[in-house]
């Protein structure tokens, strides 16, 4: 086991490896900079403005390892050799600097610009998250052992039904019903305008005992229900739509379990019902459940593109799209080594966590 | 060697009925799949309808009535026009039309998309599972690399970039986002049949008859071409199928984010991207039928698709 793991983290490091490669070469490998819509709004920038621009970001340089041959005020300088511009971004990423953005907060650093919309992620995906697996076992479960009954064939059908539905449009739907037509939610963002704070600065109040944002002494509690309240549309969406594929799955692999033998063994030495199905089924019927459970990690620090869009959410699907649509390469590429990453991590982790789980699999 | 066929045949025992093809038998379990049914008939249907788009469009699609934007359904329309059954949009567009036309485009990009990632996946699947050796490992390790990429994202970076190569602007001209994006899900969608066309031929490539082949002399061509693809086609059927919904659904996600086919030519992800932009009073009307489009095609497509799995792949029975 051990040995498993040590060469599955190995293939993971180079794999990541092959994956900033080939990141950086999709989103440097086009024409367009950080320059472009400075360029567009001020007619008198000269190309030599927008050269010196970009010589001052290292933008002139090569790519990969290779001849960089500078040109300074429009005289030819003597070539020499430079390591190149996705080494440069490589040694600083895996010392933990991912490097300035360029047009979302001009010469911010990456890092703390992305961990400051972590929060809101964290949160929305979170109780997303939680609610559908919290919903979606049982509801598998008892449609399974209830098979071919009227509640298996309405399970199966709004299953199917959500996996048919984009979130785009749910999303869109929700908002025109719940907060359009019956005023019961608003139709976006994260908090009332007029409010002090919001349900993350609020929430990072209470955890830490009161030492962050003193502004909202006394108000942490109106704060989080009116957060709530926000959290509420993009949350009903997001749950629906992870629930009607888990349980699908729940279904599919409790039914697997009740054809098994042993389920006929212990009906057969006399225990309840009750006890076969909590105890031998559920147990069993749970352990493919535990690569959904790892797979879902990835959405969690992530975000979700297009529902945290509809609903204005500033987590990190809502950062990514903002960063593409104002060719920030440098926060673009931060979010997406960092998704890579957690998508590697997570299988890594689905692996070993089914080894454990289930004795019958064997890795060498 | 054809004559001894011959003979062998001549000398079995006749066959008492008309004996019934992999396919035909397929083709029973199927129809007795009532969801797979209702799936195919709701699909044949959607599909008539937007190839009759111009017969049928009481409008053509830009056709703008600026005095009549955001008409609710069933409203009349300018003097001596047909009704606008489903309303108009901002600009007055009538929505029926602008639907069925949408309709064409979103599905003639999926089943583009499809075709082109069945072929790709199948190919490099095929050519991996049969050469083996350092072939197979770089092409699979490839698709892992692949795999492990962010997609929506990097659909996203890759559709809005290649916009900006002004050679590819000259060419194409304006169906320039609809070959994008075909590209982009092409490039990001043969990773899932690769795999699944390698696994097949992996156990295919040790049977007797793959075996036949190369001793009668065979190409190497002719073994993946003639024998390996074909024979794993059943589950390249049904992957192909379920994929058909899901790219329905991303290609509407990215015109919906607007990264995907740009106006005048209608998607219904870019109609519900219109439908985002629109005051709040209007957002259900205009967000419903596009919506609902592509809603009952991808339930149609899903039912279809888990009807022909359990007909053609009775092992993979969900």
């Amino acid at each position: 086991m051990t040995t498993f793991i040590i060469r599955r983290l190995l293939q993971s490091v180079v794999l990541l490896f092959f994956v900033s490669i080939l990141i950086y070469i999709i989103l440097n490998i086009v024409p367009g900079g950080p320059f472009d819509m400075l360029k567009l709004s001020n007619p008198r920038l000269g190309q030599s403005h927008i050269d010196r621009l970009n010589a001052l970001l290292d933008l002139d340089k090569p790519l990969f390892p290779g001849e960089y041959c500078p040109k300074v005020a429009g005289e030819q300088q003597p070539c020499r050799f430079d390591q190149g511009r996705y080494v440069r971004w490589l040694v600083k990423m895996v010392q933990g600097d991912l490097g300035r953005s360029w047009t979302m907060k001009p010469g911010s650093p990456v890092g703390p610009l992305i961990l400051s919309r972590l929060g809101y992620t964290l949160l929305l995906m979170g109780i997303s998250t939680f609610l559908a697996m919290a919903l979606a076992v049982p509801i598998g479960i008892y449609s399974a052992v209830k098979q071919y009954s009227v509640t298996d064939y309405a399970v199966t059908a709004l299953a199917f039904f959500g996996q048919s539905m984009p979130t785009f449009w749910t999303g869109l739907m929700a908002v025109a019903i719940f907060a359009v037509a019956l005023h019961l939610f608003p139709t976006s963002g994260v908090r009332t305008s007029g409010m002090e704070g919001d349900i993350v600065e609020a929430l990072s109040r209470v955890f830490t005992l009161g030492r962050t944002h003193p502004e909202l002494a006394g108000q942490e509690w109106p704060t989080i229900v009116d957060g709530l309240r926000h959290i509420a549309l993009p949350a009903l969406v997001l749950t629906y739509f992870n629930m009607a594929g888990w349980v699908r799955y729940t279904r599919t692999s409790m039914l697997e379990v009740l054809r098994q033998d042993y389920m006929r063994t212990a009906r057969a030495k006399g225990m309840k019902e009750r006890v076969v199905i909590l105890k031998h089924g559920l147990r069993n019927a749970l352990i493919p459940l535990i690569t959904i459970l790892a797979l879902t990690l990835p959405g969690l620090f992530g975000g979700a593109i297009i529902t945290e869009t509809i609903f204005s959410w500033p987590g990190m699907g809502r950062m990514q799209i903002d960063a593409i649509a104002n060719v920030d390469w440098p926060v673009v590429q931060g979010l997406l080594v960092i998704s890579a990453f957690l998508l590697i991590f997570s299988n890594l982790l689905a692996d070993v966590a089914y080894a454990f789980a289930d004795p019958r699999i064997q890795y060498k | 060697m054809a004559a001894t066929t011959a003979d062998a045949l001549t000398i079995g025992p006749a066959s008492i009925s008309k004996p019934v093809s992999q396919w035909g038998l397929a083709w029973r379990r199927l129809r007795r799949h009532k969801l797979a049914m209702i799936g195919l008939g709701m699909l044949i249907l959607i599909v008539l309808l937007c190839i009759l788009a111009n017969v049928l469009a009481p409008y053509p699609y830009e056709d703008i009535d600026l005095k009549r934007p955001y008409a609710p359904l069933f409203s009349v329309g300018a003097e001596g026009k047909p009704m606008h059954l489903l309303g108009t949009d901002a600009l007055g567009r009538d929505v029926a039309s602008r639907l069925l036309y949408a309709g064409r485009f979103s599905l003639l990009v999926a089943l583009i998309t499809t075709v082109l990632n069945v072929v790709v996946g199948s190919v490099l699947g095929a050519v991996a599972g049969s050469f083996g050796g350092w072939i197979d490992t770089l092409l699979m390790r490839f698709a892992d690399l692949m795999l492990t990429l962010p997609t929506l994202p990097l659909l996203l970076v890759l559709s809005s970039s290649l916009r900006q190569f002004v050679s590819l602007q000259n060419l194409l001209g304006s169906s320039l986002s609809v070959v994008i994006i075909i590209f982009v899900l092409v490039i990001f969608g043969w990773m899932g049949l690769a795999r699944l066309v390698r696994g097949s031929v992996l156990t295919l490539r040790e049977q007797d008859f793959v075996a036949a082949t190369r001793a009668m002399g065979g190409s190497q061509a002719r073994i993946i071409f003639a024998h390996l693809i074909p024979n794993s086609l059943a589950p390249i059927i049904v992957a192909a199928t379920l994929g058909f919904g899901g790219i329905i659904i991303t290609e509407s996600a990215l015109s919906f984010l607007g990264f995907g086919v740009m106006p005048p030519t209608p998607t219904w992800g870019n109609m519900l991207n219109d439908a985002r932009g629109a005051p709040l009073e209007y957002l259900f009307t205009q967000a419903l039928s596009p919506g609902i489009c592509i809603f009952v095609t991808v339930l149609a497509i899903n039912f279809l698709g888990d009807g022909l799995r359990d007909a053609l792949d009775p092992r993979l029975k969900m």
